[in-house]
């Protein structure tokens, strides 16, 4: 029973991080019915950019931890969104008119650029975060032993979909999203100006990313150019499993697919991890083709 | 008189081409300039071209120069496919690589069918001299030569009930099925044999998984990025089981990834590192190195490339020829004991390094890795 709740945890964990990462492209689906194919990027963008703030400008030794470690993740999510919005206006704003497929591909090429630009940047080897910033003590919870930062990691990933999810429904701003979500054209003829709406989106969901990507890296200590891939496709498949497009859904289907990652693998076989969550995705689409919380038909990108 | 200019234009490029190629001595290497085994790659290609160099400002190859051409596998099969086509069109006698077996494997043949002489530097898996491959050589020794010195190890250690580890590539499998097989006949119990998919960041459900089958010690054949999250990762579970590695978790980059806490006490078999060798060549190549690039060589692989390369050269020059067949035909059966950076190399039939070149390391020291006996 111990082994059950220990893994639980752990899937929750890496969930939380998939949710994060999900909710960009969901965003970008809902609004845009493009798959951002170039977030798992922006993610790796994130862990690079906090490892460059963090190394040159030494903020935990000048405001001290939680203040420096905070101030690090606002500036990497600020930074990381306008990336985001520069990635619109270049690669996707020209396309709007075009048909889907060359928006896609175009995704695609952004995702090669920012990932081949990071490398050469940056360089092809493996960077190290420092690893004093962090709290390293186990806390127990009904006896059970679980490491601080796995619950500080789940706890801010929870509090940033929570503030994304007051933000969407709560706020005017938030309001223009959902309605050029359903009806971009109708929107417009409200007043909405769509344009904006498209660079929000933009630049919060690249923002989330970063924010993870940044916890990634603090916390598992090491980053490369290739990091955003599997992290980018594991969260695609959790907003497809919640279905796309659906907010709540991204955030379900990250946890979700972290869960059953985790247990699948400890229960099950853990060398076939990735074949069952990959099967309980088809499941799930076979019996609901739109996703756990979807409600539109998921056409196809 | 169109077709005439047409075949004079032809000819005049064919004759210049094979006037270009017999400046010099073409040698490829093909490792891993991206990816996540980038930083072995890069090295292998510094060693290469300082060796290159030193023979070049000494008159060079049968008069010639000799010049590297790399490319980039990527550490990843498919890449390394289209890798080895290149290579093997541009004119080169003999490849250096590659670091990863199944990236090895993927280019055996196309070098073979090509009749080029492939001397691998960090593919250990077994099977890949078990194929009868008349051009294919290893400076690296092999995985039932490493799992037969691991699971010596295990016993000496006295540890009886082991959990083994691996990342279903090729090499990490062969070694972990040679390690058990070994463990097995010693009867030693395997309480835990399974893989983990390599590139990802969070363990925490193998370890937790691992932790409650209670082994003595978690022997990890898989590479050195995996194996430092794991030994992260397991500190943080207040986990104090010792684990073991294989070759590949050979590579000062462990420590940084683990961090030095959390690696210290991991034990891994390998082969010397490079500032361990006690031959009279390593120790002036390594110091070359370091005043040509202002830092030691990390890698052993690195140094296995470059031996790689020497033998290359040196046969060239015994045969006097660019023949492969006389080149490999030398390598075979004439080249015995030829001094190296890494003690002294002879192949046999199958291409295999024929000597006993791996010691058992430990980390003692937070800092490095220290040799032990």
């Amino acid at each position: 029973m111990e082994q059950f709740f220990l893994q639980l945890t752990n899937g929750l964990t890496i969930g939380s991080i998939y949710a994060l990462i999900a909710l960009g492209y969901t965003m970008v689906y809902g609004v845009l019915k493009l798959i951002n194919f170039a977030h798992g990027d922006l993610f790796t963008t994130g862990a690079y950019l906090g490892f460059t703030v963090l190394a040159s400008l030494a903020l935990t030794d000048h405001l001290g931890q939680l203040a420096g470690i905070i101030t690090l993740a606002v500036m990497v999510m600020i930074m990381v969104g306008m990336i985001g919005i520069v990635l619109e206006r270049a690669a996707y704003k020209p396309l709007r008119q075009s048909p889907r497929l060359s928006a896609v591909v175009s995704a695609l090429g952004a995702s090669i650029f920012i990932q081949n630009a990071i490398m050469l940047i940056y360089g092809a080897t493996f960077f190290f975060y420092p690893q004093d910033i962090l709290p390293k003590f186990t806390i127990g919870i009904f006896g059970i032993e679980i490491p601080i930062m796995r619950c500080i990691v789940f706890m801010v990933s929870i509090a940033l979909m929570t503030s994304l999810y007051i933000f969407i429904q709560k706020t005017t701003m938030g309001a223009a999203i959902r309605a050029a979500a359903i009806d971009q054209d109708a929107a417009r003829l409200m007043g909405i100006n769509v344009d904006r709406v498209i660079s929000v989106v933009f630049f919060v969901g690249p923002a989330l990313g970063g924010a993870a990507g940044l916890m990634v890296g603090m916390y598992y200590g090491h980053i490369n150019f290739t990091m955003g891939w599997v992290y980018g496709l594991k969260a695609f498949t959790a907003a497809i499993l919640g279905g796309i497009g659906n907010i709540p859904g991204a955030m379900l289907g990250g946890l979700l697919l972290g869960v059953i990652e985790s247990l699948g693998a400890a229960y099950i076989s853990f060398a076939w991890k990735d074949a069952l969550a990959f099967c309980v995705l088809i499941l799930i689409l076979i019996f609901r083709p739109t996703g756990l919380l979807g409600e539109r038909v998921a056409e196809k990108i | 008189m169109k077709k005439l200019v047409m075949s004079l234009i032809l000819s005049l490029i064919l004759v210049s081409g094979v006037h270009a190629a017999s400046d010099f001595i073409k040698i490829g290497l093909m490792a891993p300039m991206t990816g996540s085994w980038a930083s072995e790659g890069l090295e292998m290609k510094q060693v290469l071209e300082l060796l290159a160099q030193k023979i070049n400002t000494s008159g060079g190859l049968l008069g010639k120069n000799v010049e590297i051409i790399v490319e980039d596998d990527a550490g990843d099969p498919r890449t390394a496919a289209l890798a080895a086509q290149r290579l093997s069109t541009s004119g080169i006698v003999g490849v250096v690589g590659t670091y990863g077996s199944s990236i090895t494997e993927a280019s055996q043949s196309i070098y073979d069918e090509e009749g080029i002489i492939q001397i691998a530097n960090g593919s250990t898996a077994v099977r890949l001299t078990e194929k009868g491959m008349k051009h294919f050589f290893r400076t690296c020794p092999r995985d039932d030569e490493q799992g037969r010195v691991a699971a010596q190890t295990i016993q000496k250690l006295g540890y009886t009930n082991v959990a083994i580890l691996h990342d279903n590539t090729t090499y990490a499998k062969g070694l972990a099925d040679e390690t058990s097989n070994h463990l097995k006949t010693n009867k030693i119990n395997i309480c835990f044999f399974d893989a983990l998919t390599p590139g990802e960041r969070d363990y925490s459900t193998i370890l937790t998984m691992l932790k409650g089958k209670k082994p003595d010690v978690v022997f990890f054949t898989g590479y050195y990025p995996e194996a430092g999250l794991l030994l992260r990762q397991k500190r943080e579970l207040h986990w104090k089981t010792p684990f073991m590695g294989g070759d590949a978790t050979n590579h000062p980059d462990l420590i940084k990834i683990a961090g030095r806490d959390a690696a210290e006490g991991f034990r891994f078999i390998s082969a010397p590192l490079p500032q361990d060798l006690p031959f009279r060549q390593a120790r002036t190549f390594v110091s070359d190195f370091k005043s040509a690039y202002g830092k030691m060589p990390n890698s052993i692989y690195a140094l296995l490339a470059g031996d790689g390369f020497r033998v290359l050269t040196h046969a060239i020059e015994k045969t006097k020829s660019l023949d492969k067949k006389a080149i490999s035909n030398y390598l075979h059966h004439q080249l015995k004991s030829f001094r190296g950076l890494t003690g002294r190399i002879t192949f046999n039939d199958k291409g295999d390094r024929i000597g006993d070149i791996y010691s058992n390391y430990m980390v003692v020291v937070k800092t490095s890795f220290e040799l032990q006996q």
